[in-house]
């Protein structure tokens, strides 16, 4: 039996070198960058301004429109793919795991999965010449017009990320032991009741938690749409989310001078918005879906 | 383990030491040479500078030499600034255009050139991207880029087409292409908002606002983007819309290069850059810039500023870095530069040949025409909304929605005045 005080000290030793790289490289740029949004660097030197960012980013009839603007098609973006990426993902899990495929489950689970290694930057490029009016397969300028550019922006994503509530759910349905599922057979349950009544309600958490998932990785979305439009992403930011809105606001576009002040001010915002719903969802929600001992 | 290691870690000190110390060495040089630093954006030039326009400064400027210190575009302005801040700029700094540069100047990283020979090779337009607010010169213009219209020699002969003197005949070259319907008249997309700002309204519309007379009337507030001027600007821009390509909603400036450099289009608006790129494909193409109204009236050209180099005024090395700066403005360096750059031009009031044949056509546009900038790259973009950003996007609503000229500047006067106050 070891002491509790060498425990203690083994327990630091061993979790202090993860936490370092942690707080130096995640918590203390964080905090400072929270910092930097209370303060008013401009000229040269930085004089404090409390909420006076915060102010002037929600009252400039400028910026608060671009951030609403941004916030709203944002929550689009996360809703499509919470109603399209989700839904088909799970579909995908339960037929690989239906025993139907045999002995091709390995090359559908690798295919499926492919895209999700890809970078962006090819994704974006490939659907690009994919829709494109001149050499493509639709005439209709997809990402051209304000009403469907998102749409079309958000399923490329959809079609690249496919493979991770995929893999993810697919793992969780592996896990539910055979005798259960044979039991609910013998009792007369056709594949439809077996799968909403016993599988999905064991894979809940699970599922729950792919979805708080997508809602950070759509909500700190960037790439896609950058890749695709620029920092100023149009037709009359129609495709803006907040991650370009921040973007063009710390790091400038062309016709923009870059503003650290109002840069860090949004990156805040964005963080309150992911850290209440994030939390809201574990202390509401996930702590009432049951997980069952098997 | 310690006692084993040790040794070791002594070497390697010892070793990282006589390192240092030898760079240390070769960095200060043997007495009667002195070194000078360029400080510049532009990393895809460092061969060029490197292999041919060094070698030919230290040639005729024994006991000079100069290091291309390039860093890339997209740190270069935060890194100049710590560096400056730090007391280690390089001697010689490339200066960005408008803005930037003038918060440069106000911080003092330059020393004034007024007194420069240089500085007199150049005209007052030149200079203009860099100057104080006072119009004191603070930096050597090295080269510019132009905007064009490239024509495809090939269907203008097919469909016996000539190249277009006023605004009215542009539009019949334009309906004639659309008449036959073989080739698109126009390869131009609306994807990407900037470039309908720079290649095209930036392009057409200073014959209507009467190029640095309206720009800088809008800067010093004796103008208003509402004026009849300008609204005729935008208008003439939106007249170019019935000929595009079909689905230009989502062409992009790749695809609209990739069509015109395919043969399927007749005319292309780019910038000057694109010289090495449209002849790619081997086509013969040819160049005018945007036609007057009516023949006759004053024809307005878009040059931008692109690069220029100033002196850091904490340098060690002033005297030489000054002996370089002189040497910018003299003929045999601008010849050499922009023959090895096709597509960028010298600002000199010297004329400058260029083997390049298509760039010369284009240097030629200068030729009779007075030199605008582009519109609201200089102060009426330092705000919010930035100018610059709002013409990309109502220039794609004109296009897209059908938003009126009218409308068009309306929104965007209002949304200067929100924030911007006369520089004058």
């Amino acid at each position: 039996m070891i002491r509790t005080g060498t425990r203690y000290r083994m327990l630091a030793l061993f979790v202090a070198p993860a936490l370092v790289v942690y707080v130096a490289f995640a918590v203390y740029p964080l905090l400072s960058s929270v910092g930097m949004s209370f303060f008013d660097s401009g000229g040269g030197e930085s004089t404090f301004v409390g909420f006076g960012n915060y102010v002037e980013l929600f009252t400039n009839p400028t910026t608060s429109e671009r951030f609403w603007n941004a916030l709203v098609n944002n929550v689009e973006f996360f809703l499509i793919h919470l109603l399209v990426e989700l839904p088909i993902g799970l579909l995908i899990a339960a037929l690989l795991t239906s025993g139907r495929l045999r002995r091709s489950v390995g090359v559908y689970r690798t295919l499926l999965f492919i895209p999700a290694t890809l970078s962006v930057v090819i994704v974006g490029f490939l659907w690009r010449l994919i829709i494109n009016p001149l050499w493509g397969i639709v005439e209709f300028p997809l990402l051209g017009t304000e009403a469907t550019a998102l749409p079309t922006i958000s399923l490329m994503s959809v079609w690249q990320y496919l493979g991770i509530p995929m893999v993810f759910l697919y793992t969780a349905l592996l896990a539910i032991p055979d005798d259960v599922v044979e039991a609910s057979r013998i009792d007369g349950a056709g594949a439809w009741t077996i799968f909403w009544r016993i599988k999905f309600p064991l894979i809940a958490p699970q599922f729950g938690l792919i979805t708080i998932l997508t809602y950070i990785w759509t909500f700190n979305g960037f790439d896609i749409v950058y890749a695709l439009n620029g920092s100023a992403p149009g037709p009359n930011y129609s495709t803006d989310i907040l991650g370009t809105f921040f973007y063009r606001s710390f790091f400038g576009s062309s016709g923009q001078v870059a503003d650290l002040d109002l840069g860090a001010t949004v990156a805040s915002v964005i963080f309150a918005i992911i850290l209440v719903t994030t939390a809201a969802y574990f202390w509401v929600l996930q702590r009432r879906l049951k997980t069952y001992e098997l | 383990m310690r006692s084993r290691l040790a040794p070791l870690a002594t070497l390697a000190v010892a070793a990282l030491g006589l390192g240092l110390a030898g760079c240390a060495a070769g960095g200060s040089g043997d007495g009667d040479t002195t070194k000078i630093v360029l400080g510049t954006w532009r990393t895809e030039d460092a061969a060029m500078w490197e292999n041919d326009i060094i070698p030919a400064f230290e040639k005729s400027h024994p006991g000079i030499t100069v290091e291309y210190a390039p860093v890339d575009t997209n740190d270069y302005n935060a890194a100049i600034q710590s560096q400056i801040e730090g007391g280690t700029g390089p001697d010689v700094i490339m200066c960005r255009p408008f803005d930037v540069n003038r918060s440069w100047i106000e911080q003092g990283y330059f020393d004034s050139l007024a007194e420069l020979d240089a500085i007199s090779t150049f005209p007052e337009s030149a200079l203009a991207a860099w100057e104080g607010d006072d119009g004191t010169p603070y930096c050597v213009p090295v080269a510019s880029v132009l905007a064009g219209f490239y024509y495809n020699t090939a269907i203008f002969d097919e469909l016996g087409l000539e190249v277009p003197t006023t605004q009215a005949e542009f539009l019949d070259v334009l309906d004639a292409v659309k008449e036959d319907g073989t080739y698109t008249p126009l390869a131009l997309g609306s994807a990407d908002g900037w470039q309908l700002a720079y290649n095209m309204l930036y392009q057409v519309g200073p014959n209507a606002w009467h190029g640095e007379d309206g720009r800088l009337g809008l800067i010093d507030g004796t103008k208003k983007l509402t004026d009849p001027d300008f609204v005729e600007g935008f208008r003439v821009f939106d007249s170019f819309k019935d000929y595009l390509p079909k689905g230009y909603e989502s062409i992009s400036y790749e695809d609209m290069t990739q069509l015109f450099t395919l043969g399927q289009a007749a005319i292309l608006p780019d910038g000057s850059w694109q010289i090495s790129q449209v002849t790619s494909t081997g086509l013969d193409v040819g160049v005018f810039g945007a036609p007057p109204a009516a023949a006759g009236d004053q024809r307005y050209q878009q040059e931008m500023a692109d690069m220029a180099f100033g002196l850091n005024a904490a340098g060690k090395q002033k005297e030489a870095a000054t002996e370089f700066l002189e040497w910018l403005g003299t003929p045999e360096f601008q010849q050499l530069y922009v023959n090895k750059l096709p597509g960028f031009f010298s600002m000199g009031s010297e004329p400058v040949s260029y083997d390049n044949p298509l760039a010369q056509e284009f240097a030629d546009l200068k030729e009779g025409a007075e030199l605008t900038s582009r519109l609201a790259l200089d102060r009426l973009s330092a705000g919010q909304p930035p100018l610059d950003d709002e013409i990309w996007r109502v220039a794609q609503l004109m296009y897209n929605s059908g938003l009126s000229p009218e409308e068009a500047t309306a929104e965007l006067q209002k949304g200067l005045d929100s924030w911007y106050t006369p520089a004058g």
